[in-house]
């Protein structure tokens, strides 16, 4: 069936041939709107199909052609419309057909009812330039087409926009940044004839435009600097980000910007800089949510990496194929999984790093970046050195195994002495100076009581046994009165911790206290040592403590330097120091004595004893156990250490990595998936494209590179036209096709199809050079006209889509925070690197699952880059982006809405981030314009925010405001201090009184929330 | 003034030009906005396809998924056969997220706090862990028989609110607010409140997808600023705003005389928009003239966060003619000690969402605001006992996308109603399915909205929240 369409393509005319009605401009639509979803390629009902003529003059099963040119009578498409019987009409539900579209489908249907190929699908063809009667309008060939259709309709564009309203259009139009102050007055003292071009040259050639444009091109791409989903962890991608600005800054050929970025990695002897370029397609959202299904994901990412393509380079809605053909355009779900076997053949991106259970992290091919000639150097160098130490390791480790199964019986009959036999000791008094009272319990311990002591010390006494001791015990016991059953009674946060810094023993009557030879304990917290508790040193944090093992009992052994030879009678006197404070007091003490010594090691013979007695290790044990007999061979130890030192110095000199595609050496087989479900493959199929589109060059390869070449070939009717005119509706708020996304059959038509098929074979022949294109586009009289709305205008053309003006809409979120900075004069022009954290409020990140990262505002001048390079995170994107419509760049995003909301507003008056800018332009006010006037001053900044002067009426505005908050801030000298403590990262200079720093906040506050500051008008 | 462009525009343009402007986005939406109160004679809401029976909706998102059968769906036979291993069929070439090995039955636990108790004049059975709604079972609604398509948190959580398991999609509260707006011009139209850690789908689960963003849902914080950005800086008080913005919209009207673009006055309507959220929020936000009876019976405390006070300020907000609040809570994931856990969980909701429900009811709101209490998926009726890196854990229950229950109350549903039926060990369904798409299309009903007419042209199609799929569930419409 395809060769058969395919033979058809060469009978249609392209639609500009046809007289009278318009098949594309006039019909298609019609069709496409009431008829294919039912009448297309997918299961055609009644096995009519009316989206090629063939199909539609044979007719359907019932056997009467649906459209028979020249014959009303005979088509049945006619009778159907227009039935008033619910039974016959079509469509079947719905609004009918309106009289106006039923008139239109009679006058084709009675001129011969001819086809043509949708205009898209038709190889652009460079048109000739219209002829155009008013020449003084026309700057660059595009001004032709524009002025050839208003003059058809009796239109006359705008005058020409005023100089300093065109330089900060066309400044903001090409770098997203408003001209500086100098930039400004150069332009505007310059009356060459070339004054226009020098300024557009200029920017062009600036490395703030490919800061700018990388960011249309990163929402196609969907770059973000996180996974999306659970836990939404970062990932390090932000090569590609900088690969995407240079080789915008460069004027990389579009052509070769494809092929990089879809096949850069198999490109013969690929670079690193090619490689990294293919980071494009590893920004697919992955979810390493415990349980997911790898292939489910993987499967997932290649859908996204085919639609994505789709949009981005072909303008169709591939998706719409994925789970049936599609309704509208002509592209079968075979074709749509032919497309899918060329992304098929890269690896598993999420793995199960334990080998068991169902969590997953991301995963996925990496490629280290290069880094300079010394540190790769130094990398090698220990490199080197860690693998020979390495290998002495193992070598030691190699000969300890001789040994390792005689030291384990030895420690087995160790460890299985009995343990020490304790005598509890009662107390006699107990006391404390913090205020809770110590009962005695019966079981011999002291129970704490009443509200924790800040910083109690406990006076205990007890009774011992007469007899020859030699080690003295202390537990720590539990009770349900405390949090987590204790052992300790902290206040000030939620764990039961303790801090225990000094104990004094000392036997009744005796001058000094005892002194202790050895001493351990089950656990100790970091730093908080056992063996401080005897040192006599009363630093509060020189003692014991037991985080975070809460909620279990613990103990500390201390063995006699001598014996302890005591009579009847006799009594020991214990005092606790708990100096920390915050009542980390301990709860429940009980007191010992032992006639045995205290083992070396005893805490961890415990957990030797326990790993001895298994009958059977698991690896994990084994390599547990493994390590304790390691740890009394020193030669190993100092070796270890070693090696850890080594690895933490190569930390230090290894690269960054980013995300790169791979090709596996297998290739995976593609099948057909009903309803686009994995689960459900049916028959295999080979990497091939759509029929529609142009032909497949034998010399290609069959994988992704050949594909790229495809996308790029000069006979694709789609990939220049499509990215010309998403350029064009970047400078002028709305493509030439209004639905820059969609090229389909559901598309709007162009305004101008002329004018974009010679704006896109004008591409192709010059180099695919998207700088000239953009040069053509901003030095054109269509974009230099003034952007004022008058009636006329709106009465005409209330969204501009035939120029009869200048463009005038709101910035981007980037371009506003970008402009405000430059603005404020606290831009930072540093470039690249990773990503960068400006303040935002706080608790916006907290995503649920593991690893979840934190943000923390940058204190530097990352605090003041501009916003290509602000951390992306999908579940919470940057705060103030979103309010201004930012996507959370999730999937492939072709256009950004524009709204205008309250939360904007509220953003650029209250937000830290502009709070600051505005503090920030007060003090570059002040410091700008010393010993000038308030007017002066005022004329200052709203050049500089504006790019023009202000009129008498402003200045009276903005100074009666100045006035009033000036008396406010020097009536009471607290508020300047606090207005100005909120922007720590701003210098004030000390000669600047910060009542005048507060009042010039409010002018600054004021102009940075003007909607003209806002607008790229 | 009469010469104004825009005034000129205005009068040009009827208003259904101006909604249909609404699908290109920017200013003919603003200028809608702006020219609310001049045409209120014109239908307010191009999707307003039949009157609704509900106005608002407070809709609960139990995050992680509550083990419905052991809160509103008990199975004899799943208790009588506790123990056993399941039957193949339960486990064999099925999607589960965690168990990798035939599991065992298990019914829910023999404590009496577990057990189930018939409610109410209907007789329906709820777990004594929700000793507070079961008190109003004869207002709530329950289907039995949701079933997913998704098993995965995130996944699931963007199937049930975007009908679509991945990124890209309006959510409900989205579509809601494009297609039927809200009243209330001084707060936002969908409002969403989140207890705990933002569900796993991050925003996108009350995103605004290809729709303009202004149609998301805007997020009422806990701590710090209830709105982003809300509060003025230090050193600005409530005059100094007024004088800001007095000044910004003077220069802004200047602008607008010279340059007649309509979107400046949009703008500078905005800005005045932006004032009075500034008090209205606040306001909404103060329950301390609520009756120390009403706090008490929300267990809410002036000056205090958390899902209690949440469902009060939902009461507020519905008062205030916000079309859509939605409440997320995070802790529902019990893959293990379900037992333990269920209870706490609980206590937390149970009391807050029944004095929600009798407060909406006392003051004559029930029947015009639709209570939904839902999540991304149910659980299984087999044990779990090994957690994500394989290890040995207390028992719980695993991600179950076959069956579950969710229930709704007011808003137009039938009081004290059970729709659909699970087979008898609560696997599968034995009666009247209902897909996420068919709740969807039943809560877009109750709005007044044909969920197969509710549509926005994006990519060359017309999209809906429910696809090319959804049935209207007519047997719980009262």
């Amino acid at each position: 069936m395809w060769l058969r369409f395919k033979s058809l393509i060469f009978f249609f005319l392209p639609s500009l041939l046809l007289a009278k009605i318009d098949f594309n401009r006039q019909i298609r639509p019609i069709l496409s709107e009431y008829c294919f979803a039912c009448h297309g390629l997918d299961d055609p009902k009644g096995g009519l199909r009316l989206d090629f003529a063939d199909f539609a003059y044979q007719g359907g099963k019932s056997g009467f052609p649906a459209i028979t040119p020249n014959d009303l009578e005979e088509s049945e498409i006619l009778h159907r419309v227009v039935s008033t019987d619910m039974e016959e009409r079509m469509p079947p539900k719905g609004d009918p057909l309106k009289p106006e579209q039923i008139k239109l489908l009679r006058q084709w249907i009675s001129s011969g009812a001819r086809y043509a190929m949708h205009w898209a699908y038709v190889v652009p063809k460079k048109p000739a330039l219209p002829k155009v009667k008013d020449q003084e309008f026309i700057k660059t060939p595009v001004d032709t087409f524009i002025l050839a259709k208003l003059e058809e309709k009796g239109w006359k564009p705008s005058r020409p926009e005023k100089k300093e309203k065109w330089i900060r259009r066309v400044s903001l139009g090409l770098t997203g940044l408003p001209p500086t102050l100098e930039e400004f007055e150069n332009f505007m003292q310059d009356d060459s004839p070339k004054a226009k071009e020098k300024v557009a040259d200029r920017l062009l050639a600036s490395s703030r435009y490919g800061e700018h444009w990388a960011r249309q091109w990163l929402d196609l791409a969907r770059y973000a600097d996180s996974n999306g989903f659970q836990a939404d962890q970062l990932r390090d991608s932000w090569a590609f980000r900088d690969w995407v600005i240079n080789a915008i800054n460069q004027d990389m050929p579009f052509d070769q910007f494809t092929i990089e970025q879809i096949a850069g990695d198999l490109l013969p002897n690929a670079t690193t800089d090619q490689k990294i370029a293919t980071g494009f397609h590893r920004t697919p959202t992955c979810n390493v949510e415990a349980g997911v299904h790898p292939e489910e994901n993987r499967v997932n990412q290649v859908f996204d990496r085919v639609n994505t393509t789709g949009t981005t380079w072909l303008g169709t809605t591939l998706e719409c194929a994925q789970c049936h053909n599609h309704k509208y355009d002509p592209f079968s779900q075979e074709e749509y999984f032919q497309m899918f076997a060329f992304f098929n053949n890269t690896p598993l991106e999420v793995e199960n790093k334990s080998g068991k259970g169902v969590s997953f992290d991301f995963w996925g091919p990496k490629m280290e970046l290069p880094s300079p000639a010394d540190k790769q150097k130094e990398r090698e160098t220990l490199n080197a050195d860690l693998s020979a130490l390495k290998k002495q390791l193992i070598a030691l480790q190699k000969a300890g195994n001789v040994k390792y199964k005689e030291w384990t019986q030895q420690k087995l009959e160790i460890t299985t002495e009995r343990d020490p036999q304790w005598q509890v000791l009662i107390p006699t008094k107990a006391f404390s100076d913090g205020g809770e009272t110590l009962r005695i319990v019966r079981d011999g311990s002291l129970l704490a009581e009443g509200k924790p002591g800040n910083k109690s010390t406990y006076q205990i006494e007890v009774s011992i046994p007469a007899g020859t001791w030699k080690s003295f015990q202390m537990e720590t016991m539990l009770h349900k009165s405390m949090k987590q059953n204790g052992p300790g009674r902290n206040t000030t946060n939620a764990n039961p911790n303790f801090v225990l810094t000094e104990m004094i023993v000392k036997v009744e009557g005796a001058s000094k206290p005892l002194d202790f030879a050895r001493v351990e304990a089950d656990f100790n917290q970091g730093g908080f040592l056992p063996g401080q508790l005897f040192d006599g040193n009363l630093e509060s944090r020189n003692g014991w403590a037991i985080a975070p093992e809460f909620g279990k009992a613990h103990w500390v052994r201390a063995e006699f330097s001598e014996p302890l030879v005591l009579g009847k009678d006799s009594k020991l006197q214990v005092e606790m120091k708990h100096l920390y404070g915050g009542g980390r007091n301990v709860g429940r003490p009980r007191f010992s004595l032992s006639t045995d010594g205290v083992k070396k090691g005893e805490a961890e013979n415990k957990r030797l004893r326990e790993l001895l007695a298994k009958e059977k290790r698991n690896g994990k044990e084994e390599k547990e156990l493994r390590a304790i007999y390691d740890q009394e061979n020193p030669k190993l130890l100092a070796l270890q250490k070693k090696v850890g030192d080594l690895e933490k110095d190569l930390n230090k000199v290894t690269p960054p990595t980013t995300l790169v595609m791979v090709e596996m050496d297998e290739k995976r087989e593609t099948h057909v998936m009903a309803r686009g479900s994995y689960l459900s493959p049916k028959q295999k199929v080979e990497a091939d494209v759509p029929r529609v589109l142009n032909d497949w060059k034998q010399d290609w390869p069959k994988n992704r590179l050949g594909l790229a070449k495809w996308v790029v070939d000069p006979e694709n009717p789609l990939t220049a036209r499509v990215v010309v005119n998403r350029w064009w509706g970047q400078f002028f708020g709305s493509g030439i096709v209004s639905t820059e996304e969609d090229f389909g059959s559901q598309s709007e038509p162009p305004t101008h199809p002329e004018l974009l098929d010679w704006l896109a074979v004008e591409f192709m022949e010059k180099g695919w050079s998207m700088k000239h294109i953009h040069k053509l586009i901003a030095l054109s009289g269509t974009y230099g006209q003034s952007s004022r709305v008058t009636t006329a205008i709106l009465e005409r053309d209330a969204n501009n889509r035939f120029f009869l003006r200048g463009p005038r809409f709101r910035m981007t979120a980037e371009m506003i925070r970008d402009n405000g900075l430059q603005v404020a004069g606290l831009l930072s022009d540093k470039m690249g690197g990773p990503p960068i954290y400006p303040p935002q409020p706080d608790g916006l990140w907290r995503q649920t699952g593991r690893n979840e990262p934190k943000y923390i505002a940058a204190k530097t001048e990352d605090r003041f880059r501009r916003g290509i390079y602000v951390v992306w995170r999908r579940a919470a994107p940057y705060a103030s982006f979103v309010n201004f419509d930012g996507p959370d760049r999730s999937a492939c995003h072709p256009k950004r809405s524009r709204t205008n909301t309250p939360l904007q507003a509220l953003t650029l008056l209250n937000d830290q981030a502009y709070v600051e800018m505005a503090l920030g332009f007060a003090v570059s006010i002040l410091e700008q314009t010393q010993g000038k006037s308030d007017e002066d001053r005022v004329t200052h900044a709203v050049r500089r925010a504006l790019s023009r002067d202000p009129s008498a009426l402003e200045i009276e505005v903005l100074l009666g405001l100045l006035n009033e908050q000036s008396e406010r801030l020097k009536s009471d000298s607290s508020i300047a201090e606090a207005l100005c403590s909120q922007a720590p990262e701003i210098k004030l200079v000390k000669k600047l009184e910060k009542d005048v720093v507060g009042a010039w906040f409010f002018v600054a506050n004021v102009l940075l929330n003007l909607d003209e500051t806002i607008t790229k008008g | 003034m009469n010469s104004h462009p825009v005034d000129q525009y205005l009068r040009t343009l009827t208003r259904r030009q101006l909604f249909q402007r609404v699908g290109l986005g920017v200013g003919g939406f603003a200028l809608a906005n702006l020219l609310k109160n001049d045409l209120s004679a014109a239908p307010q809401n191009p999707f307003a396809h039949f009157a609704p029976k509900a106005k608002n909706v407070i809709y609960f998102h139990l995050i992680g998924a509550p083990s419905h059968l052991d809160l509103f769906d008990y199975k004899p036979e799943l208790q009588k056969r506790n123990g056993e291993l399941c039957p193949k069929a339960m486990f064999e070439g099925k999607q589960l997220a965690f168990i990798r090995s035939r599991p065992i039955l298990l019914g829910t636990s023999k404590e009496s706090m577990f057990e189930f108790k018939k409610c109410g004049k209907s007789g329906i059975g709820i777990s004594n862990l929700l000793p507070h709604l079961q008190t109003i079972a004869d207002d709530m609604c329950f289907i039995r028989t949701l079933h997913t398509e998704q098993f995965n948190h995130a996944p699931a959580q963007m199937f049930m609110q975007t009908g679509f398991e991945r990124f890209g999609r309006p959510s409900l509260g989205a579509w809601t607010n494009y297609g039927i707006g809200s009243p209330n011009e001084d707060l936002p139209g969908f409002v969403v409140m989140v207890t705990g850690q933002y569900p796993g789908a991050g925003n996108s689960v009350f995103g605004s997808g290809f729709l303009p963003s202004v149609y998301q849902g805007i997020e009422f914080r806990g701590k710090g600023d209830p709105v982003l950005f809300l509060s003025n800086p230090q050193g600005v008080d409530s005059t100094a705003r007024r004088k800001v913005i007095s000044a910004v919209n003077q220069l802004n009207e200047m602008q607008l005389d010279g340059v007649g673009d309509p979107e400046i006055a949009t703008r500078i309507s905005q800005y005045e928009m932006a004032y009075r959220m500034q008090t209205s929020v606040p306001e909404l936000k103060d329950i301390s003239k609520e009756s120390q009876i009403t706090l008490d019976a929300y267990g809410a405390k002036v000056g205090g966060a958390g899902f209690a006070n949440n469902c009060l300020l939902a009461r507020r907000m519905v008062e205030r003619g916000v079309r859509f609040v939605q409440l997320f809570d995070q802790g529902w994931d019990h893959h293990s000690g379900v037992f333990s856990r269920l209870p706490g969980k609980c206590k937390q909701v149970d009391q807050p969402i029944a004095a929600l429900i009798k407060d909406l009811k006392e003051r004559g709101l029930l029947d015009e605001t639709l209570v939904v209490w839902s999540a991304e998926f149910g659980r299984t009726p087999m044990g779990q006992g090994t957690g994500g890196s394989g290890e040995k854990t207390v028992i719980g229950r695993d991600h179950h996308k076959e069956a579950f229950t969710v229930w709704m109350a007011g808003g137009g549903t039938k009081p004290g109603h059970v729709h659909g039926r699970t087979d008898d060990l609560g696997y599968g369904i034995a009666d009247s399915p209902v897909h996420v798409h068919d709740f969807n299309a039943t809560l877009l009903h109750l709005l007044g909205m044909d969920h197969e007419r509710l549509t926005y042209r994006f990519q060359g199609r017309k999209f809906r929240l429910t696809d090319v799929h959804g049935h209207v569930v007519k047997d719980v419409i009262a």
